[in-house]
């Protein structure tokens, strides 16, 4: 099985910082935007990650 | 500010017409293909997820749930980023084994019509209240534009036939989009041209509209902040916490749907020829969700300044009627319109070709019928499968008890489909799972949804005691939906694991977990086929398939694998079969196509692959090889190292298998044969021509483990001699076999060369003697002639002429001695063996030997029977004899004795001891005795080579030497050397 190293680490920092970053996300009434943030940075990892061919591709 | 319905109606003709159009142009190529084969395009097309839930059930979730709508793309989100989980094995299986559905996946994994069938039915039910939320949310949205009210009774604003006319044009459309293509192997480019086209416009639509609720309703950016911060209840959702059951429950459920809806499926991977796509879609489609949920919450927030009667999900048409603009209107009708129509279509065909696969033809075969082929066939029905089921959605539209929220159909829709999940984890992560873990799972926690969420829809009963039982487990009772998910999921888990762990897993269900398994690579088994030839292929799938349909599924087979139609090897067949069963169940699905190569085509019983296709798996695994780290690197480089090095060996190698494949066929064999390995690999032994076949076949079968200098005639007519060397690889029933093929021509030309050197040199020590020998007749001669000159007595001359020939007759005699010995410079001669007088040729050796004047005096005493006769080759036996009493005689003192003496055994063998009185051979040089060039003599007297040819001979003429010494103590203890010839015989009648 191959499981990218770095997708393991984000999700991994994601599920010990999520009561962290949630506070911090609901925390404000007008920055709406917040989340929007944090999947953006999810969508430059995601592209980061697909540059490495996994051996099982066609 | 309304519409008329034609308006509306035309509007709907006039965009599916501009849809079809693109899809037309992309088919025929009007759009170029750089565009419509771009990643872009693809990941675009991934967003007919976003359906009309996206435009418009997400708002009213916002509304009331906060952030937590953000979980519906999340979910998504989640699955393509983390697609190495399931995406990417899911993609490689669908390709390889030309999988569209999740019923095919599932029932390829299970191996059972059964599983495809009950998946398919499950499928169709679930997706019911997602069609209907599609239907709905365009015949709202018709109604809404058309000016009419929301009145509190939903008895009274049924719009029934309008969302019949919607159903009848997308199912029109649906037909001309979906059915162009029969196989699933063909990708579908208008389709997913004219899904990414609807996904711009979904997009662009949502961000109008998002202008629209910013700047029309709010003023701006600066003001919406403003109104928040005035409005502080109007944000407050915002601040419910993310986490807690539902939204698990929410989270599990998109996330799974992304890969259990049947049109999500189909557009990731039936549609999708391109790994690399789907490596674009992990960050594409993350992208192109955040951009399509960005004005989400201003669309909620904008609906709630305008406190507006319409639902929340309508909002977009709320804010264009309170605008007063005709494009924020048709923006908020288009995004609905392209999203609805997208799912619609996508689904249907998806479903359709579900049903095809797993129910119509497991029950109606096709008909073999010359007018009208299998693929009209089959593009007919599912043109019918359309229509049924989109008329199935609008039945279950008019059905629905009331006026349920676009959200409520979607999380019924989504909480059924998430009970195929476990299947699809079991697919790839559990081997152990079966069939009938799977359908009791499955039932169970279809049997949950059903009465818990579908009945409800249509007003039946309230399942309290699911709530109960929920709030029990969990201790909170949130929503019913929560507890219908989770209750319903958790029960199909727990049935599944433990049913699977009760029950049999069938061998085949085995097999097919090693395939989909992510831990192992697929290890494919060599099982031995009942046909030897392409047209055998086509004989047998005829029946099934018609003549011509049988004969183009080969043909493309063949031409994807680039094989010629004069193929005969057996991998190359095997592989054949797959691909046409790939093929096949591109069209029929995966259980009819087994079911019709297992018949047409079957391997032969009692074969089933205790061997592993060797080829294969180093073809698999070369290619993966620059993927591989850490231990696997290691061990692939030590595999590559081994292969390399048996490729190498100057020594041909080849392997075969229990059925006499050819497994393997090093550079020497090719160097040997003249055969490189890409021919013959994968062929049956006797099928590599002659003369190497017949050789190696016959060597195979034989029971001799070597079989040394066999002389092979090649086709250019000349000769190589070859030692063959074999061993048995025992695996279960069947073993390979290693041959190894030792090219010793050159060396057995070298010792032809050497024979006949030695037999000269032989023939130049007895030079002198001969000389000697012939002088003295001549000598004879001449005193006769002479006296002869003055005899006149008759008598006197009679006797004079019998001494002179007499004296002729002993000159022939020497020089037909010496032609005899060197009459086999024949270098290419072979050793004939025929019955010889063995004491004649001794005796030939000894008059040979006393020519030489020059050696010592010593006695020759032939004791051997007159009658025996042995079978051999005299020439060469004659060298033997020279050899070893040459060497007999030097070893002996002046009047040494030699005794030559032969014994014939009961079992037919004969014993030659050629004892001399001479030195003996010191034991520290016995072991060397035999090598060429070794020698005692001083130089000029030896060669060394003598005892070297003796043992050539010997074992050329099946037979063996040895030596004995010193046999007595003392000065001269004596030597003895042991001839053991085998078939003997007394007389001349022998029998070989």
């Amino acid at each position: 099985m191959y499981i990218n190293r770095l997708l393991l680490l984000v999700s991994g920092v994601v599920l010990i910082f999520f009561p962290a970053i949630e506070s911090w996300m609901v925390s404000s009434e007008i920055a709406w935007y917040r989340p929007y943030q944090l999947w953006l940075l999810v969508v430059v990892a995601a592209y980061w990650n697909q540059r490495t061919r996994y051996p099982d591709e066609l | 500010m309304s519409f008329s319905l034609a308006q509306i109606l035309l509007f709907i003709i006039a965009y599916l017409t501009g849809l079809f159009a693109v899809a037309y142009m992309a088919d025929r190529g009007i759009i170029p293909k750089r565009i419509t084969h771009h990643p872009a395009v693809y990941v675009l097309s991934l967003g007919v997820f976003a359906g009309a839930m996206a435009t418009n059930g997400v708002i009213a979730l916002a509304h009331q749930y906060g952030y937590n709508f953000l979980l519906y793309y999340l979910g998504v989100v989640l699955m393509f980023v983390l697609a190495a989980l399931l995406l990417r094995p899911l993609l490689r299986l669908c390709r390889v084994y030309q999988l569209s559905s999740l019923a095919d996946v599932l029932t390829f994994r299970f191996r059972s019509p059964w599983v495809g069938a009950a998946v398919t039915i499950a499928m169709c039910i679930t997706l019911l209240p997602l069609l209907a939320l599609q239907i709905e949310a365009v015949a709202d949205s018709i109604h809404i534009l058309a000016g009419n009210s929301f009145a509190p009774s939903p008895e009274d604003h049924r719009h029934d036939r309008l969302a019949l006319l919607f159903c009848i044009i997308i199912t029109v459309f649906s037909i001309l989009f979906g059915t162009r293509h029969v196989s699933s192997q063909h990708r579908n480019t208008g389709l997913v041209t004219a899904i990414a086209f609807e996904s711009l416009v979904k997009l662009t639509a949502l961000m109008v509209l998002f202008l629209a609720a910013v700047y029309g309703v709010f003023g701006g950016f600066a003001d919406m902040e403003q109104w928040l911060i005035e409005n502080p209840q109007a944000s407050e959702p915002m601040r419910q916490s993310i986490q807690g059951n539902g939204a698990r429950a929410m989270l599990l459920m998109f996330f799974a749907g992304a890969v259990c809806m049947p049109h999500i499926f189909h557009m990731a991977f039936a549609e999708n020829n391109d790994s690399r796509d789907l490596r674009s879609a992990t960050w594409g489609l993350p992208l192109y969700l955040l951009l399509l949920s960005l004005p989400v919450l201003p669309l909620t927030w904008a609906g709630i300044k305008l406190g507006h009667e319409l639902p929340m999900d309508y909002s977009g048409l709320a804010i264009g009627m309170a605008l007063k603009s005709v494009p924020v209107n048709a923006a908020a009708f288009v995004a609905g319109l392209s999203a609805a129509s997208a799912t619609i279509i996508v689904t249907t065909l998806a479903l359709a070709n579900m049903c095809l696969n797993h129910l119509v033809l497991p029950l109606r075969p096709l008909k073999i019928d010359r007018a009208q082929s299998i693929y009209t066939q089959l593009k007919w029905l599912r043109r019918g499968l359309i229509a049924i089921l989109i008329l199935a959605g609008y039945i279950f539209f008019v059905t629905l008890s009331g006026r349920q929220s676009l959200s409520q159909l979607a999380f019924v829709a989504l909480t059924g489909t998430l009970q195929f999940l476990p299947g699809i984890i079991a697919t790839h992560y559990w081997p152990r799972a079966n069939r009938t873990g799977l359908l009791i799972g499955m039932s169970g926690g279809l049997g949950i949804w059903f009465f818990s969420m579908l009945l409800p829809l249509a007003g039946i009963d309230n399942p309290v005691l699911l709530t109960q039982v929920y709030h029990a487990l969990l201790g909170d009772s949130e929503h019913l939906w929560t507890a219908a998910t989770l209750v319903s999921l958790g029960l199909n888990t727990t049935l599944f694991i433990i049913f699977s762990l009760l029950t049999r897993t069938s061998p085949e269900e085995r097999v097919a977990a090693e395939i989909c398994s992510m831990d192992d690579r697929a290890r494919p088994t060599r099982q031995i086929l009942s046909v030897y030839s392409i047209a055998d292929f086509s004989h047998r799938l005829s029946p099934a398939l018609g003549e011509n349909t049988a004969r183009s599924e080969i043909s493309r087979a063949l031409n994807e694998l680039q094989f010629s139609t004069t193929e005969t090897r057996p991998h190359a067949l095997r592989r054949l079969r797959a691909r046409i069963e790939a093929n096949l169940s591109g069209l029929m699905g995966p259980a009819v196509a087994n079911r019709i190569i297992e018949d047409c085509i079957p391997f032969l019983p009692g074969e089933h692959g205790d061997t592993e296709d060797i080829h294969l798996i180093e073809r698999n695994l070369d290619q993966a090889q620059p993927h591989l780290t850490g231990l696997a690197a290691d061990l692939d480089n030590l595999r590559r190292h081994h292969r390399e090095t048996l490729d190498k060996l100057p020594i041909g190698a080849c392997s075969i298998g229990g059925d006499g494949e050819l497994l393997m066929w090093n550079q020497s064999m090719e160097h040997i044969t003249g055969i490189a390995p890409a021919h013959v690999l994968g062929s049956l032994l006797g099928t590599i021509g002659e003369p190497w076949g017949h050789i190696l076949e016959k060597f195979l079968r034989g029971d001799a483990a070597t079989l040394l200098k066999t002389e092979v005639v090649v086709e250019t007519g000349s000769s190589r001699w070859v030692s063959l060397h074999k061993t048995l690889i025992a695996k279960g029933d069947q073993g390979n076999t290693v041959i190894m093929v030792e090219d010793i021509t050159d060396l057995e030309m070298l010792e032809e060369e050497l024979l006949h050197n030695e037999r000269l040199a032989s023939i130049g020590r007895l030079a002198a003697g001969v000389a000697h020998e012939i002088g003295n007749p001549v000598t004879g001669i001449a005193c006769l002639a002479q006296n002869l000159e003055y005899e006149s007595d008759p008598e006197e001359i009679r006797f004079m002429a019998q001494d002179i020939l007499k004296q002729t007759g002993r000159v022939t005699r020497i020089v037909e001695s010496l032609m005899n010995f060197s009459h086999t410079g024949d270098h290419a001669g072979e050793t004939k063996l025929v019955p010889s007088n063995l004491a004649d040729c001794v005796d030939e050796a000894i008059h040979l030997l006393a020519l030489d004047r020059e050696a010592k005096s010593v006695q020759f005493s032939n004791h051997c029977d007159r009658e025996l006769v042995v079978l051999a080759d005299s020439q060469r036996l004659l060298q033997v004899f020279i050899n070893l009493l040459g060497n007999a005689r030097d070893a002996c003192a002046e009047d040494g004795e030699v005794h030559i003496r032969a014994t014939a055994s009961d079992t037919g063998d004969t014993q030659i001891d050629i004892e001399d009185t001479g030195c003996g051979i010191p034991a520290e040089l016995q072991s060397q005795i035999f090598e060429p060039f070794f020698t005692t003599k001083e130089p000029g007297y030896g060669t060394g080579l003598g005892l070297a040819l003796v043992f050539s001979i010997m074992e050329d003429m099946n037979g063996k030497v040895q030596i004995t010494s010193p046999l007595s103590s003392g000065e001269n203890p004596g030597t003895r050397v042991t001839l053991n010839l085998p078939h003997t015989n007394y007389g001349l009648a022998f029998e070989v």
